[in-house]
């Protein structure tokens, strides 16, 4: 399939609604409404990027290196869990949380039924009085038709920092 | 080719030592007091003293197959370049140069013939370190300079199977002596299997707002805080909360000159935590081998509850196989660098869920590391009262529990659930603080409570 063959309006809002209200579940904490937005095959993947020449072939990143997130469901229905247990002595109080995702674009994806959407995203997290933490970067997803809706099958996440300027990502990007 | 035997240093005396430190830190009590967690003086003390001095955790043999391949660190704040040489051995360099001390490599990984600073154009062989050339190289000529007697500065390096340490203290002791009877533990991690351990690819690194010393003790010897602290985790990761540390039937804490282990004897309690089948399988499988290579006692601790510090700042959890350093960015501050260690000859598959489960552990994004980051950012953050700096902070579990009569290395203590790791630990901290040169460094083992 080609880029010629252009989505409809209604497609591409479609995407784009996705992420929109992918953000705000994810600010509200609605965790359980959160995983059901993603396909049983998705792979969420986070690369760590590391700091190389551009001459480099190795490049910035790989499948094989450490990765922040390199999850199946399996993986997200446990992150997930370890949020809800009444436990989790450093989300209370609340992580307070804002996902900003701008510059959507929306493609024809290589399989029938699939959309290509390119998206960045701004996530601010306050914890406490005063800690601000702030990660910024790029997104390649691809978009799913099943049988319950549109699901994302595959996240690819690029931050532009070679090393995480704060203590974790308590949050999904 | 040693590159300080052709640039002579000018040596620098040795700053006093702090007031108040025996206030500060009294291991014979077990208290402690949050200042050493706050103080820029102090810091600036450690630096000198422990970060200058000590053999530091640099690379992972693995890391570096080939001539020329190089990888970039910081001992303490000093940054280094790591490079495999032509006869295959390792040398480390400040990554500094020394004509104006800009950093020539900006990469943390790569291979190279050499290293040109951006700023005047000095090069240098990666082979050695020695000054090839500059920028206008004749105007240099004209000075009557000798390039022959320029290089990047070099560390003393040695390794134990495949750990790169170095230290730029030309008094230090050797490696093999700094490090003592803790080998004999190192090896179940290092040495388990035929073929021994290698670094998956890759590095993560974060920052935590917490001072160094908080997170090294806790892997020195704090199994205490598995239980409580992470409910949450384990609850995710198994279903059910963290085994119950103090019910296990033959657990230890041993300690040497400020390293410290402590752990179980049950093969898999921290390699469950990362929810693979695969994994246990992997480890029970190769147990009977390991007893065959370290014996009988060391196979139960292959992925046991257990957790080690190589003094100051190298840390690693077996079974989770995390391996990582933790590097001091002001009192106030750590860069986490981490690393997957696995057995060069495990399977594949094997080593992917390792590097998967790593990073859903202890990683920034693992669901156990998460708690522990806030825990040190307010242990440290605290300590910016002047009151609470100064509260007696209670270090005194396990007192009196040593077992003299061991027959296993070092200094032994009876079960995880012990402080005395955490004692050792800061003991040889004020010890390095107050001693003038190496030689000055009291040996406390045997002696510590």
């Amino acid at each position: 399939m080609t880029l010629e063959q252009s989505l409809s309006f209604e497609e591409v809002r479609r995407v784009e609604q996705f992420l929109l209200r992918e953000a705000r579940l994810l600010d509200d904490e609605c965790w359980d409404d959160w995983l059901l937005t993603l396909s049983e095959a998705i792979h969420y993947w986070m690369p760590g990027i590391e700091n190389r020449r551009r001459e480099d072939k190795a490049g910035p990143y790989t499948l094989e290196h450490m990765a922040f997130f390199d999850d199946g469901i399996r993986e997200l229905q446990r992150r997930v869990s370890r949020f809800k247990q009444p436990s989790a002595w450093a989300e209370n109080p609340p992580t307070r949380n804002v996902h900003l995702v701008s510059n959507i674009e929306v493609h024809a994806g290589d399989q029938e039924g699939e959309y290509r959407a390119y998206s960045c995203f701004i996530n601010v997290r306050s914890r406490g009085l005063d800690e601000q933490s702030q990660i910024t970067g790029r997104r390649e997803d691809v978009l799913r038709v099943e049988a319950d809706g549109l699901k994302l099958l595959k996240r690819k996440i690029l931050i532009p920092n070679a090393m995480l300027l704060c203590k974790n990502i308590n949050t999904f990007l | 080719m040693d590159n300080n035997k052709h640039i002579p240093l000018r040596t620098i005396e040795s700053t006093p030592a702090l007031g108040n430190l025996d206030r500060i830190c009294d291991m014979e009590e077990g208290r402690l007091s949050g200042k050493v967690f706050w103080d820029q003086a102090i810091y600036e003390q450690e630096l000198e003293k422990i970060f200058a001095r000590c053999w530091l955790f640099v690379a992972h043999e693995s890391q570096l197959p080939k001539f020329g391949d190089y990888l970039t660190t910081s001992m303490g704040e000093d940054e280094v370049l790591v490079v495999r040489q032509k006869d295959a051995s390792l040398k480390v360099f400040l990554n500094a140069c020394p004509h104006r001390g800009n950093k020539v490599c900006f990469a943390e990984a790569g291979n190279a013939r050499g290293f040109i600073c951006n700023y005047h154009g000095w090069s240098f062989g990666a082979d050695g370190g020695r000054l090839m050339g500059m920028h206008e190289s004749k105007c240099y000529e004209e000075s009557h300079f000798d390039k022959s007697k320029h290089g990047l500065r070099e560390a003393r390096v040695a390794t134990y199977k495949g750990l790169v340490f170095a230290t730029f203290a030309a008094d230090a002791p050797s490696l093999e002596e700094y490090l003592g009877p803790m080998t004999w533990y190192l090896d179940v991690m290092l040495d388990m299997d035929e073929g021994g351990s290698e670094f998956l690819g890759g590095c993560i690194r974060s920052t935590i707002e917490c001072n160094w010393k908080i997170a090294a003790e806790n892997f020195v010897g704090d199994i205490l805080h598995g239980g409580w602290t992470h409910d949450s985790a384990a609850k995710a990761m198994l279903g059910g909360p963290v085994a119950n540390v103090g019910e296990l039937p033959e657990s230890y804490s041993v300690n040497w000159n400020g390293h410290g282990y402590e752990f179980a004897t049950d093969v898999v309690g921290n390699a469950a935590t990362l929810g693979e089948r695969d994994i246990n399988k992997y480890l029970h499988v190769l147990r009977p081998k390991v007893a065959e290579r370290l014996g009988e006692f060391r196979s139960k601790l292959i992925g046991a509850i257990s957790s080690f510090t190589v003094f100051p700042n190298f840390s690693f959890l077996p079974g989770q196989n995390t391996v990582r350093i933790w590097q001091p960015r002001g009192p106030h501050k750590i860069e986490l660098f981490t690393w997957v260690i696995v057995n060069k000859n495990a399977p594949q598959d094997i080593k992917d869920k390792w590097r998967r489960g790593a990073m859903m552990t202890f990683s920034p994004t693992g669901v156990f590391e998460m708690d522990d980051g806030e825990n040190w950012e307010y242990c440290t953050k605290t300590a910016k009262g002047v009151v609470t700096r100064y509260q007696d902070l209670y270090v005194g579990l396990g007192m009196h529990t040593r077992l003299d009569d061991s027959e296993l290395p070092g200094n032994v203590f009876k079960g995880q659930l012990n402080e005395c790791n955490a004692r050792a630990f800061y003991q040889r901290w004020k010890d390095l603080l107050q001693a003038p040169t190496w030689a000055d460094v009291p040996d406390r083992n045997g002696k510590l409570r």
